[in-house]
């Protein structure tokens, strides 16, 4: 699997390979996640997610034959197996993302980007989140932005997805002096300034691993 | 659970659970849509829901399961607000009523806690703008709910353009009439009675307003 370009297609196997490469993330980082998240929340996220993706990677194999297919049972796996808040979250973005890539044999640029928007707006519609609430929107949205102005001056598929992890990691930091408006921290007021929101650093795990994925190897 | 049944004696509307994912703490979405599917009826069903993750799933749920009947996804408190529900749903209201109920569920605990306002005398008189034009009248609640939301927001749109400053004051507590969230704070119930009183150039049409709307049963006695 080489390098993609913009005109190519993402095919099952390498969103599988994304999924597979954000449970290493999660596994990795599980610890870390719910420490910030015993900081700000109810100190499970680490260990919702890990629980989560492991459910997943055991629904995807053998991996179903379409994105859309692949991505709906994603989202219904999270829904049922995460628990917390990140799972009725997580698990929309990847069933409207699966809505949004219908029947096609795989997601080339723009139909990616259609993927991520279109999840990106369900936990909107979800969560009611906006941006500065200090919640995983802080790191998707940017994340997003930086993968379609990626494509638009015409860089590849992988340089796309690099872009957007690294304006998702940069969100996540910026949630650091953010005052939490929505969620469990919210309950906290002032005290959840100066922790990094657990939401967005998960979802900058995500963008990571989907630049990773589509990486050269 | 058990609490809210106690309230029916074993007749009542269709109560399920969908707690827990996973096996553990927090919800599952699609055991919300199974829930719903169990309690499904023609006449609606009231979702009650803590906090985070629960309310989230119960919007997925939705999304989900695409019920052909109507669903609410309730505010209310999880458990005064199901005792409340599922009182108001055996006495056969329909779902508005029922939603209405439990979002309402609060306001006895409140009353009963909130001990500085309740104990707080009734002295209409300590008020030094109460001079010659202060009028009052002391009025009965006739319609079946009293004073809930739509009633006071009806007092509170009434006197809330006149020159007139109207308070309501219902079992040793005071609301500021022109707003109906302290009305509803009042708690006051079918038969309640309610003294009104007006300062002010417009006190008699003030007065008048009030009296015309509880004398009417809010519009509700032909519904009820």
């Amino acid at each position: 699997m080489g390098t993609l370009t913009v005109t190519d297609a993402v095919p099952v196997d390498r969103l599988v390979a994304w999924l597979s490469s954000f449970r290493d993330a999660v596994h990795e980082q599980g610890a870390y996640l719910t420490e910030l998240d015993s900081a700000i929340g109810d100190a499970d996220h680490g260990v919702n997610l890990v629980r989560g993706m492991d459910a997943v990677m055991a629904a995807v194999d053998p991996p179903p034959s379409t994105p859309g297919e692949l991505l709906k049972k994603v989202g219904m796996t999270l829904v049922t197996s995460v628990g917390g808040a990140s799972g009725p979250l997580y698990g929309t973005f990847f069933l409207r993302g699966a809505a949004a890539a219908g029947d096609a044999s795989a997601l080339d640029g723009a139909a990616l980007l259609t993927m991520l928007r279109a999840g990106l707006e369900g936990i909107v519609a979800r969560g009611k989140a906006e941006p500065g609430d200090k919640t995983m929107y802080d790191a998707l949205a940017p994340a997003l932005a930086a993968f379609e102005r990626s494509l638009s001056a015409g860089e590849h598929l992988a340089a796309a997805a690099r872009a957007a992890a690294g304006a998702a990691a940069d969100g996540r930091d910026a949630t650091e002096p953010m005052l939490a408006l929505k969620g469990r921290a919210s309950y906290l007021g002032e005290r959840s300034v100066g922790h990094i929101d657990p939401g967005a650093a998960s979802s900058a795990l995500l963008f990571e691993a989907l630049a990773d994925s589509l990486d050269a190897r | 659970m058990e609490l809210a049944r106690e309230m029916v004696h074993g007749e009542g509307p269709a109560v399920e659970v969908a707690a827990g994912a996973a096996g553990g703490f927090g919800t599952d979405a699609t055991e919300v849509a199974a829930a719903l599917r169990r309690a499904a009826s023609p006449d609606g069903v009231l979702v009650l829901m803590d906090l985070g993750s629960a309310v989230l799933s119960a919007a997925l749920s939705l999304e989900l399961s695409a019920p052909s009947y109507p669903v609410r996804l309730s505010s209310a408190p999880l458990v005064e607000g199901l005792v409340a529900a599922v009182a108001r749903a055996a006495g056969g209201a329909d779902l508005e009523v029922v939603a209405r109920e439990a979002e309402a569920a609060l306001v006895p605990k409140v009353s009963t806690l909130a001990q500085p306002v309740a104990e707080r005398p009734v002295a209409p008189s300590a008020d030094p703008a109460a001079g010659v034009s202060d009028t009052s009248v002391r009025l009965t609640l006739i319609n079946p709910l009293g004073l809930h939301a739509r009633p006071a927001a009806q007092i509170a749109t009434a006197v809330g353009s006149l020159a007139a400053t109207v308070a309501v004051e219902a079992g040793g507590r005071r609301a500021d009439a022109t707003s109906s969230l302290e009305l509803l704070t009042l708690g006051a119930g079918q038969g309640a009675e309610i003294t009104v009183t007006a300062t002010g150039a417009d006190a008699v049409r003030a007065i008048d307003a009030v009296r015309e709307l509880v004398l009417a049963g809010f519009g509700e006695l032909e519904a009820g």
